[in-house]
């Protein structure tokens, strides 16, 4: 993308703008699904995200961008070097497109070489481009079951291992996953639904101002896509200073256990599989503490936080049609009056 | 033909023809255009007149594969010269100019979600590891579909910003045409084009008009903006004017309307709202100047863009259905089985030949061709080394068989009449059904229990006989007829085709799912068995029989997530063309 949409500039749709803002602040907290209506403004708010991240340090030259602070994450070749040379790049921000195929997206050899020099060499895909960063899918939902299964796998363990033709390669893949689709075109694996920390809905507002608004300032945008980022490139550092902040905040954030208290409960009445929800919402609700430049953790981060976190986890229960964000709005009402 | 007919077939075609000029002067601003009209000398016509404008054409087929939608390895060129050849996809080359799809409803879900993804993000990614190339385009879409076929997939119509239906028009009406712009004509309105500047009081105007016609999605104002900018440069101004809203409301919005705006424009409309609640410092320098005081009337508008409005699709939208049936995500019907041995043809996998699946021989030496100086083959000795790595097998995608279940609610609350014209409608539908290879299967439901009266079958004259000996009289086990409609849809499921139930009943369970009568007990049960059917994610479609349409079928309807027709007096040919026209938008669910 040449000139993202600025994120600042988005109207409405806060739960969506929200997530994203939490999620920059924490990646481990596993990303982010956006489900919602045609023109809402989904993909547009998922590209803008590159503007909300600080740049990240890297050894020079690494396909995969390795930390050079971090030797347990890094790649072979970077662990090797001693003392790397560091340079500043922004946070990735990669677009897996629907129909990429499984050498696009894990790697593959690199056919230039092969054919010009005869040399076996590997070239990185997207998942090597992704680490450390953000990888988008736009309608998840569409994505084919191979490279479904592909990101199941390399999300969950954080490493990309390719053994295909004739090639053994290793290297680390965190990302933080992001999708977008319509619910309407089709479902999700609850595979898939699960390596999303938090999910959110998005409805195309109803309200005619907010409406109004959505059109003057796109419409500005496609008139002059340099000049509108510019009015609002002031909006968009200070979101930017205000990400930074949190993400340093976050270290200092207590937790006490009350407050573990009651995201189990939460957790626990919900009847949501295994400790990672608990573990989420527990990321998240402090994520959204430091953003909000609270000291420590309130129930009303919680309280916003929860829906987010719960609302894709609930089993389905087949006798009762109750909405999941109906059921995971009352019990959060009956943990936090407790 | 009425005279309002004529007349408005030739409106739409000097629209038609308008649609040109606009494409000519801002090819790819307006997203494209969605032309539904059948081959024939009417779409001639036009697409001669798009000829005509100089504009930069590339037909994508209907069956184009993603390498050469995308961009890939030239596989010649690189073979001959030795080193890799890059292929830019079509898309890529589509820069700056239209995109023209012939057979748009077909194509498939894949094929749709790149070239909008394209088009949104302007720019193409191929599938090897080239770097992205800018594209800006825009596309004709050309949509053949039938009344009762599915149309064009939401997902890319959405994105087209004229609606173009030319289904009605002659020959006759083709002889006025426009002259296409000339250089300078095209110079001057391109100029006047960039200072144009809707004022806050213009997008409000064509906000309310979308929002009171049922517009939900935000492109479609957005295009609608567009259309007025490009309306008004075409007429050498440098503002917009009323007329250039009523034109864009006209050709942008009036074709997606989905419902009818009350006579009266709620209180709500009043310019109280002119300024957003909490407008930004940024809007604020893009506010109009205030000396443009011609306030446009959004009343004026919702009378333009309904003056598009075919007669009969009003009546339709009144009966409060949506203007179009393609709701759904895929253009198709009938839900998609990936299948190792027939169908339409996917992308080749990677994987083994055997257990059904079968080497798909170019795509394996594709996959061999650059890796031949690696496994040491001297060039030109007309030998290729395979390894296993390199198989790729063949793939394809077949539609699953559509079967309608039809459960009859034959107990005594369903007068005997309607029962005897339900019949009818099952027999009329089971003519279509038969020349579309779908097939029928009945339940009936009355007294105890329910019974499958014809199991699925495509023999019209097993299912007469099977409805002409159906009994009626005794109490309504509505759970019982929704739980055996649930058994055969998924039979039907595990036998490869997708299961649409119709419902044709009056809602009044009294006869609980044990067989035992009280009518609080049957409905909990119905509302439980109705739930388990919206779970399955079956398609459904309630037909409520009864004299005098109450809450409870409603209810059941919706819980069942069902689309809920009430038809007091059924008559068998309205109802099979109802369940005809839902039908294609049940089949997409």
């Amino acid at each position: 993308m040449e000139h993202p949409f600025p994120f600042s500039a988005i109207v409405a749709q806060e739960d969506m703008t929200l997530a994203i803002q939490v999620v920059a602040v924490d990646p481990s907290i596993g990303g982010v699904l956006v489900l919602g209506d045609r023109g809402t403004g989904k993909s547009t708010a998922v590209r803008a995200l590159a503007d909300l991240l600080p740049p990240i340090k890297a050894v020079v030259g690494c396909p995969y961008g390795c930390d050079p602070a971090n030797p347990k994450a890094q790649c072979e070749a970077c662990r090797a070097i001693a003392k790397p040379r560091t340079e500043q790049r922004p946070v990735p921000v990669v677009d897996l497109p629907l129909g990429a195929t499984e050498d696009r997206v894990v790697g593959a050899l690199d056919l230039e070489k092969a054919l010009s020099q005869g040399i076996k060499e590997f070239a990185p895909g997207l998942l090597a481009r992704a680490n450390r960063g953000f990888l988008y899918i736009d309608e998840v939902n569409l994505l084919e079951d191979h490279i479904v299964d592909l990101l199941i796998d390399v999300a969950a363990s954080g490493e990309n291992l390719v053994e295909r033709e004739g090639l053994s390669v290793r290297h680390p893949a965190r990302f933080v996953l992001v999708g977008s689709g319509n619910p309407e075109e089709g479902e999700l694996r609850p595979q898939l639904l699960d390596r999303f920390g938090l999910s959110v809905e998005v409805r195309t507002p109803q309200d005619l101002g907010l409406r109004v608004q959505v059109v003057r300032r796109r419409d500005a945008f496609d008139r002059d896509p340099v000049a509108f980022r510019a009015e609002w490139d002031k909006a968009n550092r200070k979101l930017r200073q205000r990400i930074v902040r949190a993400q340093k905040a976050i270290a200092n954030l207590k937790v006490d256990d009350d407050m573990l208290m009651l995201c189990a409960t939460m957790c626990h009445r919900l009847g949501t599989d295994g400790l990672r929800a608990e573990l989420t919402l527990l990321r998240a609700t402090r994520a959204y503490a430091a953003l909000m430049g609270d000291k420590e953790v309130l129930r009303s981060h919680l309280r916003a936080m929860a829906p987010l976190v719960l609302r894709h986890r609930l089993r389905r229960n087949p006798l009762d049609d109750t909405g999941s964000g109906v059921r995971v709005q009352r019990a959060i009402d009956e943990v936090l009056a407790a | 033909m009425t005279p309002q007919e004529t007349a408005r077939c030739a409106q739409v075609w000097r629209d038609a023809q308008l649609v040109l000029l606009a494409l000519q002067l801002d090819p790819v601003g307006l997203g494209g255009v969605w032309l539904r009209a059948g081959h024939g000398p009417v779409r001639e016509a036009w697409l001669a007149g798009l000829q005509g404008t100089g504009v930069p054409l590339l037909i994508i087929p209907a069956q184009v594969d993603d390498e050469r939608l995308l961009g890939g390895i030239d596989l010649a060129q690189t073979l001959q010269v030795g080193r890799l050849v890059q292929l830019p996809g079509l898309l890529a080359r589509a820069d700056g100019g239209i995109v023209l799809l012939p057979m748009a409803e077909r194509l498939p879900q894949q094929t749709i979600a790149h070239i909008a993804q394209a088009q949104d993000r302007g720019m193409v990614q191929g599938q090897t590891a080239q770097p992205e190339r800018r594209t800006r385009f825009s596309m004709v879409a050309l949509d053949e579909s039938e009344e009762d076929e599915p149309a064009l997939a939401a997902r890319l119509n959405d994105r087209l910003g004229l609606w173009l239906d030319l289904r009605s028009n002659c020959l006759a009406d083709t002889s006025e045409t426009l002259e296409p712009l000339v250089a300078q004509e095209l110079g001057e309105a391109r100029h006047l084009l960039q200072q144009i500047k809707p004022t806050q009081a213009q997008v409000h105007a064509l906000c309310e008009t979308a929002l009171a016609l049922g517009v939900d999605s935000l492109r479609a104002p957005l295009a609608a903006l567009r259309l007025a900018a490009v309306h008004a440069a075409l007429h050498g101004r440098n503002a917009l004017e009323d007329e250039d809203l009523a034109a864009a409301a006209r050709l942008v919005l009036g074709p997606r309307a989905t419902r009818v705006p009350d006579a009266a424009p709620a209180p709500e409309s009043a310019p109280s709202e002119a300024s957003p609640p909490e407008a930004p410092p940024p809007d604020a320098l893009a506010e109009g100047d205030p000396d443009q005081i011609t306030e446009p009337d959004p009343e004026m508008l919702i009378a333009a863009a309904m003056a598009s409005l075919p007669p009969h699709l009003l009546d339709r939208l009144l009966l409060g259905k949506a203007a179009n049936k393609s709701a759904g995500g895929q253009g198709q019907s009938g839900q998609f089985i990936r299948s190792k041995l027939r169908g339409r043809p996917l992308t080749p996998r990677p994987g083994k030949p055997g257990s059904g699946a079968r080497l798909h021989l170019l795509a394996t030496l594709r996959a061999a061709a650059p890796k031949q100086r690696l496994r040491n083959q001297p060039p030109g000795e007309g030998k290729v080394r395979l390894r296993a790595e390199d198989f790729h097998v063949k793939r394809f995608a077949q539609r699953s068989p559509s079967c309608l279940i039809f459960a009859l609610d034959a107990s005594g609350s369903a007068a005997m009449q309607r029962l005897a014209e339900a019949k009818g409608a099952v027999e009329l539908l089971l003519q279509d059904s038969y020349a579309r290879r779908d097939s029928v299967c009945v339940i009936a439901f009355r007294a105890a229990g329910a019974q499958v009266l014809l199991a699925p079958t495509r023999s019209l004259v097993r299912a007469k006989r099977a409805l002409a000996g159906l009994p009626g009289g005794g109490g309504t086990p509505l759970a019982s007829g929704i739980q055996s409609a649930m058994q055969q849809a998924h039979a039907l499921q595990r036998a490869g085709s997708t299961p649409m139930l119709v419902m044709l009943s009056d809602g009044r369970a009294n006869v609980s799912a044990a067989g035992v009568g009280g009518r609080a007990q049957a409905h909990a049960d119905a509302l439980a068995w109705a739930a388990q059917w919206r779970n399955s994610g079956f398609a459904s479609l309630w037909i409520d029989t009864s004299a005098q349409p109450d809450a409870q079928a409603q209810a059941l309807a919706q819980q069942m997530g069902a689309s809920y027709f009430p038809m007091p007096y059924v008559q068998a040919q309205r109802m099979a063309t109802v369940v005809q026209d839902l039908s294609g938008s049940l089949r997409k669910s």
